[in-house]
C-alpha cells in the first residue's frame, strides 16, 4: 500500500476533501497539522516550493491542492 | 440524448437536480465539487433554515440531497469544457476528462471563479505568499506583516480570518468606500491591527529568497499617482468574481463582465435552449438563496417545454 502523508490546516477545506476521499478509498494516511508543526511546515514547503494547503505526498510524489485525478493515478485507484 | 443536462453543483445546480429529478426529467448533472463558491467559506449565517453551517457541511448536505432523488445522472470530479449546438437544435458537450454527453436542453448553474489581479509577480509568487483562499491557508501566516486586497464580502472575511494569525494586516481598498455586511465593516475598521489604505491598486508583487517567497508590495493612489513599496510576508487576493461562461460565449448574450443576460421570469437565455440562473447569470444579488429559487424557475420552465414537446 502506498505511503500516503497530507500537510493540512484545520480550517483547510479542500484538506477535509482529501481526507473524505482517502478514507472512502480505503486509503491510509498520516497528518500533519502545519498551522502549528513548524518542523512539518518546513518539510511541506522543501517537498512543494510553496506555502499552501493541503500538499499531499503520496510514496514521494509531491501533490499540491485537492486534485482528485491525480491522486487517483497515483493510488492506482479507477 | 438527455432532456436536460446541469452545469455546476452549486445551491443552484443541487436545486435544479433535485426538481428535475422530482419532475422525472432524464437529466444529468456535471460538477467538479459541490457547493459552489461557500466551499471555502467558514461560516454561512443567512443560509434560510439553519442558524449558521461551515462551507464544507453546506456542500455535504447538498450533494447528499442530490444523491438521494432517484433517476439523475451525477457526473463529479468533472468539468464542462466546450458545447456546441447542432442543427436539429440539440447539444452536444465535452467535458475536461473526455466525456461527450447530448442533450435537448442546458441550465448553466457554473457560478463564478476568483478574479486575479493581473499584476507582474502574481502567478510567480503564486502558492508562495499569493495567496488566493484565504480560510485554508491563514493559520500559515502566523506573527506577519500581511495585506488583504478588496472592499467586499470576501476581503472583510479574509481580514476577520486573519485576524487571530498575523500580527498587522494592511486592507488594500481600490475606492473610498467598503462594501460588504456593516457588521464585519466594523470589526475590520475598528480593530488596531488591520490599517485600511484607501484609493489604492497593487501594482507589482516582489520577493525573492530560494524558495522564492513574497517580500513585499508596490501600490499606488490612484487619486495622487503615488507609488510606495510596502513590505510584506503575504498578499491575499479577494477582489471578487469572474463568471464561468467562457464555453458558452459563442452561444449565449453575455453582459460586458460575461455575465449569461437571462429573462428573469423564466431564466432563458439568448440562445434557445439554454437556461441560466444564479452567478453565471446577470441576476442583480450573488446570494446562495436567490440562485436555489432562479435555478428552480429555470426548471418548471424547462418542464413546461418538455411537457409541450
Amino acid at each position: 500500500m502506498a505511503k500516503v502523508i497530507i500537510y493540512s490546516t484545520p480550517t483547510c477545506v479542500y484538506c477535509k476533501m482529501a481526507k473524505e476521499f482517502f478514507t472512502k478509498n480505503g486509503v491510509m494516511y498520516e497528518e500533519f497539522d502545519v498551522a502549528s508543526d513548524m518542523k512539518e511546515r518546513e518539510e511541506m514547503v522543501a517537498k512543494s516550493h510553496q506555502l499552501g494547503v493541503p500538499v499531499i505526498d503520496i510514496d514521494g510524489n509531491t501533490v499540491v491542492g485537492f486534485d482528485q485525478k491525480t491522486l487517483e493515478g497515483l493510488l492506482g485507484l479507477k | 440524448m438527455y432532456d436536460l443536462v446541469i452545469i455546476g453543483g452549486g445551491p443552484g445546480g443541487v436545486a435544479a437536480g433535485v426538481y428535475a429529478a422530482r419532475k422525472k426529467i432524464k437529466a444529468a448533472l456535471v460538477t467538479d465539487t459541490f457547493g459552489g463558491q461557500s466551499l471555502v467559506s467558514s461560516g454561512i449565517e443567512n443560509w434560510i433554515g439553519t442558524k449558521s453551517i461551515s462551507g464544507f457541511d453546506l456542500a455535504k448536505n447538498l450533494e447528499e440531497h442530490l444523491r438521494a432523488q432517484a433517476g439523475i445522472d451525477i457526473i463529479d470530479g468533472d468539468l464542462v469544457s466546450a458545447v456546441a449546438k447542432r442543427d436539429d437544435g440539440t447539444f452536444s458537450m465535452t467535458t475536461r476528462n473526455g466525456k461527450t454527453l447530448e442533450t435537448k436542453y442546458i441550465l448553466l448553474t457554473s457560478g463564478s471563479r476568483r478574479k486575479r489581479l493581473g499584476v507582474p509577480g502574481e502567478d510567480r509568487f503564486d502558492g508562495k505568499g499569493v495567496v488566493f483562499c484565504t480560510t485554508c491557508d491563514a493559520p500559515l501566516f502566523g506573527g506577519k506583516t500581511v495585506a488583504v486586497v478588496g472592499g467586499g464580502n470576501s476581503a472583510l472575511e479574509g481580514v476577520e480570518d486573519l485576524l487571530q494569525y498575523a500580527s498587522k494586516i494592511y486592507l488594500i481598498v481600490r475606492s473610498e468606500i467598503l462594501r460588504g455586511d456593516p457588521v464585519t465593516q466594523e470589526k475590520v475598521k475598528s480593530h488596531p491591527n488591520v490599517e485600511i489604505s484607501w484609493n489604492t491598486v497593487v501594482e507589482e508583487i516582489h520577493g525573492a529568497g530560494e524558495p522564492p517567497f513574497v517580500n513585499g508590495i508596490t501600490y499606488k493612489n490612484v487619486k495622487t499617482g503615488e507609488s510606495k513599496e510596502l513590505p510584506l510576508g503575504g498578499i491575499f487576493v479577494e477582489i471578487g468574481l469572474v463568471p464561468n461562461s467562457d464555453f458558452v460565449k459563442d452561444l449565449v448574450q453575455l453582459n460586458e463582465i460575461g455575465h449569461v443576460v437571462v429573462d428573469h421570469k423564466t431564466q432563458q437565455s439568448s440562445c434557445p435552449g439554454i437556461w441560466a440562473a444564479g452567478d453565471v447569470s446577470d441576476v442583480l444579488y450573488d446570494q446562495n438563496n436567490i440562485s436555489v429559487g432562479d435555478a428552480i424557475k429555470a426548471v418548471l420552465n424547462i418542464y413546461d417545454r418538455i411537457k409541450k414537446g
